[in-house]
This record gives structure tokens, sequence and C-alpha cells, in this order.
């Protein structure tokens, strides 16, 4: 595993994609006597999402392995600096970044200005993490594949993340598609 | 006839363009983005893009039977097109949308449907079909 590595993770609702994703990240750790970060960008609004949050910990808990949270529900970037090339970082999710950093203010979203900073600000602060660190694998979500319809945030959302998962493909030494748990290598040399 | 289909905004378009140097080929890219709609076949290598928007718009006035054959016939129209000349191409982009949970309008039910027929013919019809999962191809045919 060559330092600075990237690996994207995509998959539906309870694909299994959180789950795949901490088993490489834990394998990755084993492997190179590295250090492991969950960064999570979701933010606990409700009981549901404490109770999805805390079903998480507990499944990384429950691993044995030692793993430091980071909760970061925006502004990635500022948390680079904290990390060295022995550290594994696992950055769960990206749709629920964007969203975070969408509705940060009422109708800021609209501007065109605002959008095109925030999609470089996200991959920024993806590059610079991965160029400080072992390994970062990014975790999203699939869901471009129903009618976006006329709704100008969903259309602006679905851009966004769209442009956001093709860059990071792009970048990435490794890319997999999640599917009923089962990973489908899309990119990167097979195992 | 190649088409290319996969979600929304997952770079079918660029792929497309980087696949058949369309920088420094001779094309006609028609967008249903656009509304611009299927016209004369007057370049070798003719994109079309945008499948879905298409079918939406017929799914207003016709049933599925009218729907199937008339994009049936567009699609046979195009084959025998190709086959008056060795280097003339069809090149067919469509997002899918049924992937989602099912629509609560009528309207919205009838449009998926018919887009889901309308790319497995177009699938049936194409000497090749490439997925694309943000700009990566799968050739599934």
């Amino acid at each position: 595993m060559a330092e600075g590595s990237l690996i994207f993770i995509s998959g539906g609702v309870r694909s299994g994609k959180s789950s795949y994703a901490e088993r490489a990240a834990a394998g990755l750790a084993i492997k190179t006597e590295g250090k492991l970060h969950y960064v999570a960008a979701g933010k606990a609004y409700d009981p549901e999402m404490e109770a999805r949050i805390q079903r998480h910990q507990d499944d990384r808990e429950k691993s044995g392995l030692n793993w430091t949270t980071w909760e970061k529900p925006s502004a990635l970037e500022e948390i680079s600096e904290n990390f060295n090339n022995q550290d594994i970082i696992l950055f769960d999710c990206l749709t629920t970044l964007l969203n975070n950093e969408l509705f940060r203010a009422e109708d800021v979203w609209r501007n065109r200005e605002f959008q095109e900073n925030l999609s470089s600000d996200i991959l920024r602060a993806i590059t610079e993490i991965r160029n400080k660190c072992r390994a970062l694998i990014v975790v999203s979500n699939e869901v471009l594949n129903e009618p976006i319809g006329k709704n100008e945030l969903v259309i602006t959302y679905s851009k966004i993340l769209g442009m956001l998962h093709t860059n990071i493909v792009d970048m990435a030494d490794e890319a997999y598609l999640v599917e009923a748990g089962i990973p489908i290598q899309m990119k990167g040399e097979p195992e | 006839m190649h088409f290319i289909t996969g979600g929304a905004f997952n770079g079918k378009s660029g792929w497309v363009k980087g696949f058949y140097q369309l920088d420094d080929t001779p094309h006609k890219w028609i967008s249903a983005y656009h509304g611009e709609v299927a016209g004369d076949l007057d370049q070798n290598l003719i994109v079309y893009e945008g499948i879905e928007l298409m079918i939406r718009e017929w799914s207003h006035a016709l049933e599925f039977e009218e729907i199937r054959d008339k994009w049936q016939e567009m699609l046979a129209k195009w084959q025998e097109w190709e086959k008056t000349a060795v280097n003339r191409k069809i090149i067919l982009i469509g997002s899918d949308i049924t992937k989602g949970i099912v629509p609560m309008e009528a309207a919205d039910r009838k449009w998926r449907d018919a887009s889901g027929w309308a790319f497995q013919d177009a699938a049936a019809a194409a000497d090749r079909v490439d997925l694309i999962w943000y700009g990566i191809s799968q050739n599934i045919k």
C-alpha cells in the first residue's frame, strides 16, 4: 500500500458500504501497523440519528481495534493537519458533508460561486488529508439513479455530488461499488 | 450503434467525448437537455444525449405501446442509416432513472416505466453498451 492512498467506496442505503469501509481500514491498519481514525460528517439532530451513530460506534469498539473519532460536519479541510503518514482515515460520508455544507445558510446554495467554491474546497480537503496520511477512505452514497425532477435544490445537490464522485474516483487508487454487502471493484489492481 | 447509460451526473458525456475523441472528430451533438430533438442525419457520427427526456415528452401524449413502437421505429431507422456507410454511427446516451422509490405522481411512474423499456430496446439494438459509474466504463455488451 503506497503512502497517500485514496480509496472511494459507494453504495446504496444499507448496502454494507460502511462496514466494508471499516473492514478495509482495519485491514490496512493491521498490515501497516497504522493508526485508525474515523471522521464522521454526521451530526445527531434527533434520537434516530443518535442511535445510528451509536450503533456504528459500538461496532467499531467491538472490532477490538483502537479508533480515534473526529466529528466534522463541515469544513473538512480544517482537520488535515492532525494526521501523519501512519494514519488510516475513514471518512463517512460525503453525502452528509455536502448536505451540511449546502444547508449552512438559508439561500446561499443558489449562488454559483458558492457552489464552485464548495466543491473545490471539498476536493482540496480530500487531497490535503490524503497527502498527509497513509490511506484515506471516502465513503459515499448512490443517489443518482432516480428521476431528479425540477427542484432546483435537488438538481444542484445531484450535480455537485456527481461531479465530486467523478473527480474523487479519478484521483483514487481504488474505487468500490458495494451491492448487498459485496464490494465490486471498479478501479485499481485486484488484490 | 452504441448505447451509454448510468446515473445522472456520472460523467457519461465526458466519457463519450474522450472515447470517441470528439475534440478532433467531426460529429453532431444533439442534447435533449437543451431542448433539441433528433433531426437530420447529416454527420457520420451522431451523439444523442438525454433519451430519457425525449421519452418524458412522448409519455405526456402517447400510450406505452405507441411510445415503444415509435422508439423501435427510430432505432430501426438509425440502424438502416448506419448500414449505408462503414463509418456511420449513432451514439445514444440515457440517464438511468429507474432505481429510486416508486414516484408519487402517475405521470412520473409512466415516464420511468417507459424509460426502462426504451433503454432495453436501445441496448438490444446497439452493438455495444457501456455503463458509466463516475467516469469509469463497464462494457456490458
